[in-house]
């Protein structure tokens, strides 16, 4: 510093020089890391398939519990049991979800693994659970859910 | 200490601070759009678009006229053309929900085992940024009926149809 200090033919200039050259290159690379976070986490948004993943699954939810009423209303005029009717709306559904994911390149595949509707049948106020066994697949992202447990009641 | 060194220092140090608070007013002022300025602004059109359809599928009555369901159960099924859309009130509900946007809607269904696309509302082409919002409705015969629709679904069945929202900024 003594030498600096004596010297005047512009140390102090070229060192604030060389300071200010390194924290713009600093600024420069951190501006770049962020706009680079920027591309990576939107692109991680747009290409994982969470709606496609909360579309299934709140849609088997609600016709769990629709088909429920659904085949109880059927088993008054037909000759065919509550569950039976109930597995009839049930491969209809999934027949359907299955062709039309399968129209964008994504498979789905819905099945009951579990179900026990007799007590409904006979009691208004009964609440009765439906297992579901639901996946899904992209190529990219596979979600299981085994089982999806769904409460229904009349 | 040499009093000519510390002033050219001094100006050194005030030459910088101008750079730099032009650099920052420029990029602040100018509106540069990057690929990753793109992709933020498709992950927002995106969410924006399945909120729209998630909130014309799960609003009460009393919110709304008809809620998605209702919509796609009176459709008649004739297939939209750039003057005339063939729901008028799921466009009247999708331009109150998506401002300033153009959008298409487009109805997937099984038909005798085989996937069938039609268009229920056209507004143009859409642009090569348009983004894609899907929401899976169900259909059976009550509903169709009270909304007074054509779909041909009997008493035991149930029909799964598939609502393909396109929406894109111009």
């Amino acid at each position: 510093m003594a030498g600096l200090r004596e010297n005047t033919s512009g140390q102090l200039i070229i060192l604030s020089g060389f300071v200010l050259c390194l924290s713009l290159v600093t600024l420069a690379v951190l501006v770049n890391q962020a706009m680079m976070t920027g591309y990576h986490s939107s692109n991680a948004v747009l290409e994982f398939p969470k709606h496609q993943i909360r579309d299934i699954t709140s849609q088997t939810k609600e016709s769990c519990v629709y088909m429920t009423r659904f085949a109880l209303a059927l088993n008054q005029s037909n000759n065919q049991s509550i569950q039976d009717n109930y597995v009839s709306l049930f491969n209809q559904y999934e027949q359907q979800m299955r062709i039309i994911y399968a129209g964008h390149g994504e498979e789905v595949t819905l099945a009951i693994s579990s179900m026990n509707l007799t007590s409904i049948a006979t009691n208004a106020s009964a609440v009765s659970t439906v297992w579901v066994n639901i996946t899904y697949n992209n190529g990219m992202t596979y979600y299981a859910s085994e089982p999806e447990i769904i409460e229904v009641k009349p | 200490m040499d009093d000519k060194a510390q002033l050219q220092t001094l100006e050194g140090l005030g030459a910088a601070l101008l750079i730099t608070m032009t650099v920052v007013v420029i990029t602040q002022s100018a509106t540069v759009m990057t690929p990753q300025h793109e992709m933020m602004l498709d992950v927002q059109l995106e969410q924006m678009a399945y909120d729209a359809l998630t909130l014309l599928d799960i609003a009460p009555s009393w919110v709304i006229d008809s809620n998605l369901t209702e919509c796609v159960a009176g459709w008649d099924r004739n297939e939209a053309t750039m003057k005339h859309n063939s729901l008028p009130y799921l466009d009247r509900e999708l331009s109150l929900l998506l401002p300033g946007f153009l959008y298409n809607v487009d109805f997937s269904y099984v038909q005798n085992g085989n996937l069938t696309t039609k268009n229920a509302i056209l507004n143009g082409y859409p642009t090569e940024d348009a983004v894609v919002a899907r929401r899976t409705i169900m259909l059976t015969n009550s509903t169709v009926t009270t909304a007074k629709g054509v779909w041909p679904i009997a008493s035991n069945e149930i029909k799964m149809v598939e609502v393909r929202l396109t929406v894109w900024q111009v």
